[in-house]
């Protein structure tokens, strides 16, 4: 409770964190701010290509049905990989000064949700460029599961940020697990061709239920199935209380560790 | 808050560290060579206790790695002690890292913001302290351009002005006065006085015993992780300068290994070689062998010769320079018209320096035999070191003798 308390009265830490990220993210690039965009749009179009032009399958619009997935994946995979970072990049302030260590990973956990948001316009411009339309009611849904996918990434990035101080290997172990992490999401396929016997284990996976939340307001156009978002989110904050438990025991000899 | 209320609480802490003697951060190192991560644990703190009351200053001192500086790291919540307890009231504001989060490409007045969230503040306190941060820095004219095109005066002044006006209840700090150039210090100063006499409660770890003792009501010595002893700055600083001295004379005679001098100690020494200076040797007024003295002493330098061949009219001379190689004084028995020495066999002089008011520092001496118009027989450059010890912060060469008269 008292670290809530405190998180609040850092609030501006926050955002002045968030800020800088994301104003120095693409700083000295060329196409700078553009980047966001254009890093998904390219994987969108690898994807788009490999999975409905060369391993054809029969879902129509499959590229807007990647894409409402795909920019909320990135947001996922991106929070935790370069989460587990944070703390490390940190360590200047980490070592010098104090404020509450959960600062850095909300903020780059914001951060990486500032992006989706921005994303979120070019997938509205497709869909009404492209006439696919919209369940208004549907939409309302929409920020509870952005909301349930905030909570879930900020408590893996608080665990990942946090080991990865005592255990730098985690960072790229990480790299790899965000990807097989990915193909056992349904992502780039349905959820509908797993096979059966699977099924249990995909649905302990709260990423499935976020993602099929998204796809379901986003490209079916109707509202979610509200059993399945329940369970994510009580995952999320199951996992956003572990991942604070964790933090908090582990960030006492962060500036030591550094 | 009532006053006479404990502000800062310190019960009993411990705290150690483990120096990793090959450490292994990652996978491969971990599992293959477990058994190899040794590391040897070593006490900082072993046990300290202290309190500190509203609107007091205290001041830690103590030489380096006594364990000053990780209770000042322990006191901010960068780490957390082993065993005991840390109680602070209030908001805490650390000058230990000044300029912490700062970015070279946004404006002083942008980190101004990012700064002093780092402490804690709302959009809103910023906003109101703004004119107040931007004021003391003296940066009016240059707040809007990136940081990076600040000199590095520029950038800590901004940088204190903010730690500064965060209107901390307690403030720590870390040997913060070398900031800024005489006068921003002075202020620097000023503000802290009037800080404390607002009810701020001050921690100061500084080496620069002076500043302590202008600023701080007590003075906290802590030696190998303990509380040697606690009282009024001028007691206990003194008591710790002593007790510094004694050390720093061993110290030297350890390194120097006694004050045998060499016989060649390559370019340091020259001369036709008809007399030898073999050793240097100083003491205190009382008698006691030492070669730390505070400023005002009284030092006497005992040189011992040996003589190869007799010389008629030989000079001895000695000069002290600071570190920067500075001469502070020189002469010799020609410039004090002690008269031409005949040395016959060998011997030893004796130079007793009055009341030296060499400010604190390290200083070498030169010490030379010479023969006829300044014809050097041994001429051996840095011979001795002695270490000048002052609770004064006063700048310069050597004490100037003064009163001050302030009439308004």
């Amino acid at each position: 409770m008292s670290t809530i308390k405190e998180l609040y009265a850092y609030r501006q830490m926050i955002f002045s964190l968030v800020k800088k990220d994301l104003r120095g993210r693409y700083k000295g690039s060329v196409l700078g701010f553009l980047w966001t965009f254009i890093n998904p749009l390219f994987q969108l179009i690898v994807y788009t290509i490999v999975f409905s032009k060369i391993l054809r399958n029969d879902i129509p619009r499959y590229y807007l049905y990647l894409f409402v997935a795909l920019i909320p994946w990135i947001f996922f995979s991106s929070s935790i990989t370069v989460g587990a970072a944070s703390i490390i990049s940190q360590k200047d302030l980490v070592k010098k000064i104090y404020f509450p260590r959960m600062v850095i990973p909300i903020s780059y956990v914001t951060s990486c949700f500032v992006n989706m948001l921005l994303c979120f316009i070019v997938i509205f411009a497709v869909i009404i460029v492209t006439g696919a339309g919209v369940n208004f009611l549907a939409l309302l849904t929409l920020p509870v599961i952005m909301i349930v996918e905030y909570i879930f990434a900020l408590g893996m990035a608080m665990i990942a940020s946090a080991v990865t101080v005592y255990f730098r290997d985690l960072e790229h172990i990480l790299g790899i697990i965000a990807m097989a992490w990915m193909y056992l999401t349904p992502v780039v396929y349905s959820k509908k061709i797993v096979p059966d016997r699977y099924l249990p284990l995909f649905n302990l996976n709260p990423m499935t239920h976020i993602i099929d939340c998204y796809r379901t307001v986003l490209y079916e156009k109707q509202v979610p199935d509200l059993t399945a978002l329940l369970w994510a989110a009580g995952l999320g904050v199951f996992f956003l209380i572990f991942g604070a438990f964790v933090f908090n025991k582990l960030q006492r000899h962060f500036a030591e560790e550094l | 808050m009532a006053e006479n209320e404990n502000v800062i609480e310190v019960r009993d802490v411990t705290k150690s560290f483990r120096v990793y003697l090959d450490k292994g951060a990652q996978l491969k190192e971990r599992l293959l060579f477990r058994k190899r991560s040794r590391y040897e644990e070593r006490r900082v703190l072993r046990g300290i206790s202290f309190d500190v009351k509203k609107g007091e200053a205290i001041g830690l001192i103590g030489h380096n790695g006594c364990g000053k500086s990780t209770t000042l790291k322990l006191l901010t919540r960068i780490m957390y002690p082993d065993s005991g307890s840390i109680n602070i009231k209030g908001r805490v504001s650390s000058l230990i890292e000044l300029g912490a989060g700062f970015h070279p490409d946004m404006s002083g007045r942008e980190n101004i913001y990012t700064n002093a969230s780092i402490f804690g503040l709302t959009k809103k306190e910023i906003d109101a302290r703004l004119d107040s941060i931007v004021e003391f820095s003296e940066l009016e004219d240059f707040i809007d351009n990136p940081v990076r095109t600040y000199s590095s005066g520029m950038y800590m002044r901004l940088a204190f002005s903010v730690a500064i006006n965060v209107d901390a209840d307690v403030l720590l700090i870390d040997e913060i006065l070398a900031v800024g150039d005489a006068n921003f210090q002075t202020k620097c100063f000023n503000k802290l006085r009037e800080i404390k006499a607002q009810g701020a409660t001050i921690v100061i770890v500084s080496h620069a015993l002076g500043q302590i003792e202008q600023i701080c009501d007590r003075s906290v010595w802590i030696h190998e992780g303990l509380i040697r002893a606690e009282g009024p700055p001028k007691e206990v600083d003194l008591e710790y300068l002593d007790f510094m001295s004694r050390r720093v004379q061993e110290k030297n005679r350890d390194e120097t290994g006694g004050a045998e001098l060499s016989a060649e100690s390559g370019g340091k020494r020259w001369g036709s070689g008809e007399a030898r200076i073999t050793s240097v040797r100083s003491y205190a007024a009382d008698g006691s062998e030492q070669n730390a003295f505070r400023t005002g002493e009284d030092i006497r330098l005992c040189v011992e010769y040996t003589v190869k061949e007799p010389l008629e009219d030989a000079v001895i001379g000695f000069g002290v320079f600071d570190m920067n190689g500075v001469q502070c004084y020189g002469t010799n028995t020609r410039i004090d018209k002690i008269g031409g020495l005949s040395l016959g066999k060998s011997g030893k002089a004796v130079i007793t320096l009055k009341d030296v008011k060499l400010i604190g520092g390290e200083y070498t001496i030169d010490l030379a035999i010479e023969k006829g118009e300044g014809i050097p027989v041994d001429y051996y450059r840095q011979a001795y070191r002695i270490q000048m010890l002052s609770s004064l912060g006063d700048a310069g060469i050597a004490r100037i003798d003064h009163t001050w008269d302030i009439q308004r």
